[in-house]
């Protein structure tokens, strides 16, 4: 269980795509600066956990509530003024613009200080491409672009959807230390990823999932010795 | 001859400039081809000629009543379909059914409200001595047609460059979902795109007596035709390309209309069919591709 009152409730999530059941009944909870990984094969419903949680795609039935109120109605938008930001798995960043643009425009729509864009960059190691094409970047910058739009909004809520992925060892230390001081900081983070010595780096709790369920909820390191957890990722 | 021939290509260049630019506005904030673009121009066209017919407003005095309503118009509409269209599962083909209906409902609607006959307003409205322009001369509402388009283009450019909103525009271009994630609400940046992709087919459409002879309830169809051809030529998604190609595509009309005037009608299929052959992404493709 969470150490504090949840900050994110979500409980008995669905979602149906076709004759996909994407989420089947998900139940997790997370308080403010803890960090929580989110971990299964292929197709076991992480991302569109995220999706759903951040308002990409609407809930069949369940239900999420942020601080007790329930935000399952929202527009993504609404969600992102709550404090819910993200990043996504192939970060998209407003190509067209410049760095400094992509940070300015999510300062002035998530009603966020406009002088905490050169914290951010600072902080993200962003400071010398502010004036660079988003286009222009390399995959790791534009990770770090993905994570700043997000993080300039003053999250209580990091959705983080495999922002491992792609990275090199030292990226991926330097990532992890990151993540680690925005947690400390006491945003919550519900990291979706699959290199789980990355996600070592930053939480022992994790959910797993399998067929849009949880099958197992506690430390990083029992997970790993599930017989149920082994199965599913063995495909036994 | 060749230098009024050119002159001429650039003035009406800059005039399906702006007959294209909505269309390419829209496409690239919402990825739907608007195939009832034409038909709103026409719709601009038959309200300037209404208004000069019955109470004789010179057509560049209806642009700040096109433009409300048409702005209207596409907020209206926007909220009315787009929302539901794009969250289907096939937003593509649904849009295509649906606003090449809208196309035919406009145009059967504009039959019913103006008739058949075509219709024109005498061009002595913007006065009766040509414009001489590099010691050519031209008649006055191709060069008014001509400065109206090219203050249009620049406008646009403020409000995508310029503005605020023009940034979250643009960012709704790149991505929609992490624009939303931003904190944008993308149906207000979208909607009102939308009213300002009409408003500027409704401004195409005052000076279309004009610059396209006369106007007529059919004509929609034509102009949705002659704008994807010139937003190909440019580049789809990416609306200053557009420019590009109406430039382009009004040099090419009038050096065909001067040189091959019974082959002038199949410029647009031509030049669609070139440019998909050539480079399909358009002239500003690489701009697109990164958009």
């Amino acid at each position: 269980m969470s150490p504090s009152a949840p900050l994110l409730s979500v409980e008995r999530l669905s979602k149906r795509f076709g004759a996909f059941q994407a989420l089947d009944g998900l139940t997790l909870e997370l308080a403010p600066g803890e960090v929580l990984g989110l971990v299964g094969p292929n197709g076991s419903g992480k991302t569109t956990a995220i999706n759903v949680i951040s308002g990409v795609y609407s809930a069949d039935a369940g239900s999420i509530l942020l601080d007790g109120r329930s935000i399952g109605g929202l527009p993504i938008h609404r969600r992102a003024h709550l404090g819910i930001n993200r990043t996504f798995q192939v970060p998209k960043p407003f190509r067209g613009l410049t760095v400094g643009e992509n940070l300015e425009v999510a300062a002035v729509y998530s009603r966020a200080d406009r002088a905490e864009i050169g914290k951010c960059l600072e902080f993200l190691e962003l400071a010398p491409l502010v004036g660079r094409e988003a286009a222009s970047l390399n995959s790791a910058q534009q990770k770090r672009l993905d994570l700043a739009r997000a993080l300039i909004a003053r999250p209580r809520l990091l959705l983080v959807d495999e922002l491992g992925a792609g990275l090199n060892p030292v990226e991926l230390q330097r990532m992890a230390q990151t993540l680690t001081t925005i947690a400390r900081s006491g945003v919550a983070l519900l990291v979706v990823e699959h290199l789980l010595g990355f996600l070592r780096e930053l939480t022992t709790r994790v959910v797993v999932m399998d067929a849009g369920r949880e099958i197992f909820e506690g430390s990083l390191e029992v997970a790993a010795r599930d017989r149920q957890v082994i199965d599913v990722f063995l495909g036994g | 001859m060749i230098a009024y021939t050119l002159l001429a290509g650039l003035l009406f260049g800059l005039y399906f400039s702006l007959v294209a630019l909505g269309l390419n506005l829209v496409f690239g904030v919402m990825r739907l081809i608007n195939l009832a673009h034409g038909d709103f121009l026409m719709l601009g066209a038959f309200l300037a000629y209404g208004l000069y017919s019955s109470a004789g407003v010179n057509p560049v005095y209806a642009i700040p009543a096109e433009i409300v309503a048409f702005v209207l118009a596409g907020v209206a509409l926007y909220y009315a379909v787009v929302p539901r269209l794009l969250s289907s599962r096939d937003p593509e083909m649904l849009s295509f059914i649906l606003l090449f209906g809208l196309s035919q409902i406009i145009e059967a609607l504009a039959v019913i409200a103006f008739g058949n006959d075509q219709r024109a307003i005498p061009a002595t409205v913007f006065g009766i001595h040509p414009v001489s322009l590099f010691g050519q001369t031209f008649p006055a509402a191709w060069a008014v047609s001509a400065v109206v388009s090219a203050a249009a283009i620049l406008a646009v450019y403020f409000y995508l460059y310029r503005s605020r909103l023009g940034h979250a525009t643009r960012a709704v271009m790149a991505s929609r979902d992490e624009a939303a994630s931003t904190g944008i609400n993308v149906h207000r940046v979208s909607a009102i795109a939308l009213g300002a992709g009409l408003a500027l087919a409704a401004i195409a459409g005052a000076f279309s007596p004009f610059m396209l002879g006369s106007i007529g309830p059919d004509m929609g169809i034509r102009i949705t035709t002659v704008s994807f051809a010139v937003i190909v030529i440019g580049s789809l998604g990416n609306p200053l390309g557009t420019v590009l190609g109406g430039l382009v595509y009004g040099l090419g009309l009038m050096l065909m209309e001067t040189y091959f005037p019974s082959w002038a009608n199949l410029l647009p299929y031509v030049l669609l069919i070139l440019i998909l052959l050539i480079r399909p992404s358009g002239l500003l493709g690489k701009r697109v591709r990164l958009a």
